[in-house]
This record gives C-alpha cells, sequence and structure tokens, in this order.
C-alpha cells in the first residue's frame, strides 16, 4: 500500500487564461506518462485492495464476496488489532500511542533543542549531532537499538548502565507493559533532528527586530518564547507534525527489525498488522481490509496537507 | 527536437506496456490440475530433479540434507535443498503467488497447511497418485491425520518431537538429594525440596508464548484424556469450559512467583533459549525445564552449552512430564513438521514416497535432530541416549496428541496463558478468546 501526495504538477497557471476551456494537447502529453504509471503502480492496486478488503481474498485473488465482514471482525473480534479496554490494547491503539507521543516528544525535542542552539556558538556541531540519526536507515536504528535494550549487562548499554546502579537487568523489549514505549522512544531519537532542523530554519526567519523590540518593552524570555516564538513557528510546526504523523501511520520497519510485533502481538501497529495477516498468515483480504483502514486514516492527515499547501499559495 | 518531444511519452508508454506481464504462464503449475488419469499419478512434466525448501540450518539441514542424498542415490532424480531461514511462510506464499513454487515444501504450521490446501495451492498425495491407506501402516495411529484437510491427505508428518518432557540435570539432583517427579504432589514436592536445598526450581522462557502453551496443552491432556483435547482444539472447542480455567490454574501451581527464576517479570521477559540456558548454561540459575524434547539439542548445542554435548545421563537427562491426580499415564503430546506437494508430477510423487519408508527415517534419524514417526524405524539408529528414550516414550505411549496451539486458526492462547501468568483475571479473556476463535475458524 503506497501512498504519496498529488503531483506537483498542476499548477494554477490554465486556470488564468482569459477565455474558455483550451485544451492544452503538448501539456496533456507530457503529463500523460507520470498518470500512467501513476494509474498501474498507484490508482489500480488502491482499487484493487478496495475490492479485495471486501472478499475473503484465498490465494490473493478474488474468491468469495464478504461484504463488510472482515471490517466488522478487524474491530469486534480481534483482540490483536483492537481490544477495547481498560487499557485498550491492539495495533490499532498501539499506533494511536506512536501518533501521540512520537509526535509531541519529536516536536518538543525539536523546538527546545532548536531554541536553545540558536543560543550557543556551536550550534552547528550540536545540529548536526542531532541530525545524524537521520542519515541512518531505520533498519539500522532497529539493530541499533536492539544492542541498546539487549537484557544483558554486558551486551546492553542501557543495561549496563543500569547495572552500575545494581538495576536490573531490564527486558524493555521482552515486557508487553514497556516494549511500546522503548519502541517510541527509538522512532523519536530517529526523528527528532528532523524536527529540530526544520524548527531551527523557521526559527531563523523571526526577524531580530520583532524580539529585540519586545526585549526594549520588557518582555521577559519566557513570554517572548511563548507568546512571539511559538506564534511565528507555528506554521512551521504544524509542517513538522503532519509530517511526522503520516510517517508514524504507516511505521514498519523498526517494529519489524526490532520485535516482530512482540512480545506476543503487544507492539503490532496497523502495518505490521496488515503485513501479518496478509502474508504469513495469507489472509489476503483481511489484511487488505487492515490497509484500507490505514488510508482511511491517513486521508484526514493529506487532506489537511493539501488545503494548507494551496492557502498558503494564496498568502505567500 | 521538437520530434523527440513527441515521441518521448510513446516511447514510455511502449516501455510500460510492454513491462507488464502477459497473464499467468500457462507452463509452471501452483495449483495445477488434478493429475492421476493416468493412474500413475504426475500431471507436470518431470525433468529429473526437484526442490526441497525448508526453515532448517545447521545441524537440522545436514540431517536431511543426508535424506535428500540417500533419495538422489536410490532414484537418480536430483534433489535440491533451498533454505529460507527467515520469513519462511511469507516467502513461501509470494513463491507460489508468483508461479514459482518449490516442488515439495515443509509447511510452517498446520494452520499454514490448511490455508494453503483450501487456497488450492497444495497437491494432495491422492492426485499424486498415492494412496493414504497404503501408507497408513507406516505411523503410528493418528499420526498422518494432522496433514489431513478436509478429508485429503495434503501433509506428510516427517519429524516430530515429544513434548511431555522435563530437562533437568542428574548430577545437581544427586548434590541436592532430590529425585524426578511421577506425579503432580511429587513434582511440586520436588519444587519445595529444591528451594529448601537452596537452589530455583523452574527456568520459564514465557517471553515466548508458545512455551506456554505446550505447558497448557500437556496440562490438559493429563488431566482431560485425548478425546477432551481433540474437542477443545477442534472448531467446536469451548475456551470458557471449566476444564480450560482447571487447566490454567493446575500449572500456574507450579508457575509461580517463588519457583520460577527472575520471578514473573524475568521469566516474562526471557525467551526460550534463554531459558535453557538458565538450567543448563556453565553457570546455571534454575534447575528444571519443561520443554519439547529438542531442548536437549539445544542445551547441548553451541547456543548454550556444547561442553554438555556426550554428558547426557549425567549432567543433562529429561523425566516424563508426570502424571496429574492420578490421570494421563502414556499420554503424550508431540510437535512436529509436515511435508507437501506443491507441483505434481511423477518426481514429486517418487520423493514423496521416499519420505513415508523406512530407509528415510531411519537416515533422518541418523542425524540426532529428530524423532521419525515411522514406526518401523529402530530407535537403536538414534545417536544419543536422551532422544532414544524420546523416541521410545512416543511410540510406546499409549495415545498421542499433536500441538494444539499449532492447530488453532488464530494464535491468541500464548498471548492469553501470558496475562494469566501476570495474574490477570482470565475468565473475561477466555471469553472473548471462544469469540475470535469460532469466527477465526469458521474464516479458515
Amino acid at each position: 500500500m503506497a501512498v504519496a501526495s498529488p503531483p506537483a504538477s498542476r499548477d494554477p497557471q490554465p486556470k488564468r487564461r482569459e477565455g474558455g476551456f483550451q485544451v492544452n494537447w503538448t501539456a496533456l502529453l507530457f503529463m500523460l506518462p507520470a498518470a500512467l504509471l501513476l494509474l498501474i503502480f498507484l490508482v489500480f492496486p488502491a482499487i484493487f485492495t478496495v475490492g479485495l478488503s471486501f472478499d475473503r481474498g484465498r490465494g490473493g485473488e478474488f474468491s468469495e464476496f464478504v461484504g463488510l465482514r472482515n471490517y466488522i471482525n478487524l474491530f469486534t473480534n480481534d483482540p490483536n488489532f483492537l481490544r477495547i479496554g481498560f487499557p485498550p490494547s491492539g495495533a490499532l491503539w498501539n499506533n494511536v500511542l506512536w501518533v501521540v507521543f512520537y509526535t509531541f516528544f519529536c516536536v518538543f525535542l525539536g523546538l527546545l533543542i532548536a531554541v536553545m542552539a540558536t543560543r550557543v556558538r556551536y550550534e552547528a556541531i550540536i545540529k548536526a549531532i542531532v541530525f545524524l540519526p537521520m542519515a541512518i536507515a531505520a533498519t539500522a536504528i532497529g539493530v541499533i537499538w536492539s544492542f541498546v535494550y539487549f537484557p544483558n549487562q554486558n551486551t546492553g548499554l542501557l543495561n549496563g548502565i543500569l547495572g552500575i546502579f545494581n538495576i536490573g537487568p531490564v527486558a524493555f523489549l521482552g515486557s508487553p507493559d514497556t516494549v511500546n514505549w522503548a519502541l517510541i522512544a527509538v522512532g523519536v531519537w530517529g526523528s527528532v533532528g528532523f524536527a529540530t532542523v526544520i524548527l531551527s530554519a523557521a526559527l531563523k526567519g523571526i526577524s531580530t527586530e520583532v524580539l529585540e523590540a519586545a526585549r526594549v518593552d520588557g518582555a521577559s524570555e519566557r513570554n517572548i518564547f511563548f507568546r512571539i516564538i511559538i506564534p511565528m513557528v507555528s506554521l512551521p510546526i504544524s509542517v513538522v507534525a503532519v509530517t511526522l504523523v503520516v510517517n508514524v501511520i504507516k511505521l514498519f520497519d523498526l517494529i519489524y527489525v526490532m520485535t516482530r510485533g512482540g512480545p506476543g502481538t503487544s507492539s503490532r501497529v496497523i502495518a505490521f498488522a496488515m503485513y501479518q495477516e496478509a502474508f504469513p498468515a495469507g489472509r489476503y483480504g483481511y489484511g487488505a481490509a487492515i490497509a484500507i483502514v490505514m488510508l482511511l486514516l491517513l486521508v484526514p492527515v493529506l487532506i489537511f496537507n493539501i488545503r494548507r499547501f494551496s492557502t498558503e499559495r494564496v498568502t505567500a | 527536437m521538437s520530434k523527440f518531444r513527441l515521441v518521448a511519452p510513446f516511447m514510455i508508454i511502449m516501455l510500460v506496456l510492454t513491462a507488464c506481464p502477459a497473464g499467468d504462464d500457462p507452463g509452471t503449475g501452483g495449483s495445477a490440475a488434478p493429475g492421476g488419469s493416468d493412474g500413475g499419478g504426475g500431471g507436470g512434466e518431470a525433468d529429473g530433479s526437484i526442490t526441497v525448501t525448508s526453515l532448517w540450518g545447521g545441524a537440522e539441514e545436514e540431517a536431511f540434507q543426508a535424506v535428500l542424498d540417500a533419495f538422489t542415490e536410490s532414484s537418480g532424480i536430483k534433489a535440491k535443498y533451498e533454505a529460507n531461514r527467515t520469513d519462511y511462510p511469507t516467502v513461501l506464499r509470494t513463491r507460489i503467488q508468483g508461479g514459482n513454487p518449490p516442488d515439495v515444501a515443509i509447511i510452517p504450521g498446520i494452520g499454514t497447511l490448511r490455508s494453503l490446501a483450501r487456497d488450492g495451492s497444495l497437491i494432495s498425495l491422492s492426485e499424486l497418485g498415492i494412496d493414504q491407506a497404503s501408507i497408513e501402516a507406516n505411523y503410528a495411529p493418528g499420526i498422518l491425520d494432522v496433514g489431513v484437510v478436509d478429508e485429503e491427505l495434503y501433509g506428510i508428518m516427517v519429524k516430530l518431537n515429544s513434548k511431555a518432557t522435563i530437562w533437568y540435570s542428574p548430577d545437581r539432583f544427586g548434590e541436592m538429594g532430590v529425585e524426578p517427579a511421577e506425579d503432580w504432589d511429587a513434582l511440586l514436592q520436588l519444587t519445595e525440596d529444591i528451594k529448601a536445598a537452596g537452589g530455583t526450581p523452574w527456568a520459564l522462557g514465557a517471553g515466548d508464548g508458545w512455551t506456554l502453551t505446550d505447558w497448557f496443552e500437556i496440562v490438559y491432556l493429563k488431566m482431560n484424556g485425548p478425546e477432551a483435547y481433540d474437542t477443545l482444539f477442534s472448531p467446536d472447542g469451548d475456551w470458557t469450559d471449566p476444564t480450560v480455567q482447571a487447566a490454567i490454574d493446575k500449572m500456574l501451581e507450579v508457575l509461580t512467583a517463588e519457583n520460577i527464576e527472575g520471578g514473573i517479570d524475568g521469566a516474562s521477559a526471557t525467551l526460550f533459549v534463554d531459558a535453557v540456558a538458565k538450567v543448563f548454561s556453565t553457570s546455571p540459575s534454575a534447575e528444571l525445564y519443561y520443554g519439547g524434547g529438542f531442548v536437549g539439542g539445544i542445551a547441548t548445542g553451541a547456543d548454550v552449552n556444547p561442553d554438555l554435548a556426550g554428558q547426557e545421563g549425567t549432567a543433562i537427562d529429561w523425566f516424563p512430564f508426570p502424571t496429574i491426580d492420578g490421570n494421563g499415564e502414556g499420554l503424550v503430546t508431540y510437535g512436529g513438521d509436515v511435508m507437501a506437494a506443491l507441483v505434481n508430477d511423477s518426481d514429486v510423487k517418487e520423493f514423496m514416497e521416499f519420505l513415508t519408508t523406512a530407509e528415510a527415517g531411519q537416515v533422518w534419524a541418523e542425524g540426532g535432530t529428530i524423532i521419525s514417526p515411522i514406526v518401523s524405524v529402530d530407535t537403536s539408529v538414534y545417536p544419543t541416549s536422551l532422544i532414544q528414550a524420546e523416541a521410545e516414550q512416543v511410540t510406546s505411549a499409549e495415545a498421542v496428541r499433536f500441538d494444539g496451539s499449532d492447530l488453532l486458526p488464530a494464535d491468541l492462547l500464548g498471548a492469553l496463558l501470558q496475562s494469566a501468568l501476570r495474574g490477570e483475571d482470565t475468565a473475561p479473556l477466555l471469553e472473548e478468546m471462544q469469540a475470535a476463535m469460532t469466527t477465526a475458524w469458521e474464516e479458515a
């Protein structure tokens, strides 16, 4: 299931033409290859997946129409996907935790580091260090952190440190109570650099005159931060947040490398549940239904994104 | 330049169109039509070679390679082995969908066998032209039935392991002055005696849910007998039945925080091999481990303690899982792998027939990694005393029952037992599982 935003080639130029609707054949011709590729590799698979989600999907083919049964089972009868209770659990709930905490901590820490880094001389070094994990493939991040969390004081870095204080060893990835938090921490580590760099650039965009004027008027640093800096970088913050939300709804690689959804099924996320049901378990129709749920969760975010881009163009 | 501008898009279209697959290649037959009209079986053309895939590596692969070599020697058909160590079911399904299935594959679990058979991806033995009745006598009763889906035999059980073995060190038992237990009360007493002697009784790898399902299955079988066991692990099974709760309570009599190394939290975070190591590493921290016959191979292997090899019977041994309240004598649970054909031709037929012979079983058994399900394999061919005794336990059992959780269509029991171990109330979880399992059986 690949999800991509529509091609940015829809320039407003044709609209500006005076007079009635005119077909620009050359432009169409140039768009045709891209449109064809999108049709074959994006639109067709998406429609096929929608169809499959209403089917039993034996062997990955249409075999028996089941209507909404896959969806009903998914939400009412699959504790691995969603168990409503206190606390809730399941892949969908885990993904909610990811969206909330991963996004919040990435933005929060990113902003914090960006603000603090602008005030020191070795800003470039700090930003380079924070950004470094962005250059590491997610699978490699998974392997690195598997070693960090390893429940042995000789192999696991974190348990080695805890061992100094005579704590542990703690199996961070081995217990359903800790595994999701341990994974989210890894995700934050991997993405905070992205937030830092974008927000830092945004901070640079705030003119110093505004800040100086505020200081002259006697605003405290705290007020400057909350009343001036935050409102002025609110648009970049929402860009970063939306990008992170989209990424995290599609999250798969970290889970696959580090826990395979385990222990048991306690660290599954939506994309991993989709993989698990469709491929190893061979329930393609059911897996397709999970994919469609994921797509539907992404749609509001994407609409928000597209809307904002179009309003941005007007105001810019 | 302007000419090229017009031509380029068409070139791209042509490229895309030619790259599209031109429909299914009729030559490859993942779900080839049943052959056998000529009586000799074989729908496709035999080319004098077969490919077999499994997820075995290391010693297991070597032992199986010996079987393939013996097959090539006796039939003249080349047999190539391909191992997929990770994501085996995914790779297998992808190969099937891509129209390039292996000729024969070990099928990872009965749930997968059932689903692949119903997908039409497997060739049943009758389609191959092999009569189930003609090979039935080679196996202990019930063993072939595990590979039956919708009344057709698809998978042949090729290797198995007892899951009624409790592992310990006779040397350390001697030092503590304790002895293996024959019934449940004696097992509880043994647990207390080990604590009194200053030891920690049990290791448990509850991080792997299946170690707990094994516990549950043997306890359930011993308490309720084979018929109740068969019902529970069938579509008619009722997980809200009081016998289920009783079996969980029974196993938790032993698996308490005081009895397990690391307590409940530690055990919940321990994986299978690490738990084996707690009893058999060079610095052991627990005395007893319940697990399948394969524990012996792992404990004496490179992952745990190779020095133990050769010390079977002194530094490492097992005793049969005890009876419970006088019930379950001679009842054994076991796990195993089935092999199935994915291509219908005479080479494959010959290979599948070969797998059912005592010759194949014997060669495989000599490798020391498996118990052969074939009854005529003499137990003296097994290389170590541990595996010999295991084979005897299985062949002399009053009734053997296949690993029940492997028969279930949904993977829910392990997580439920993990919750039970942590002290959660199991009644609502069992109700939830019953609902999900009913659906899963319908969807299987």
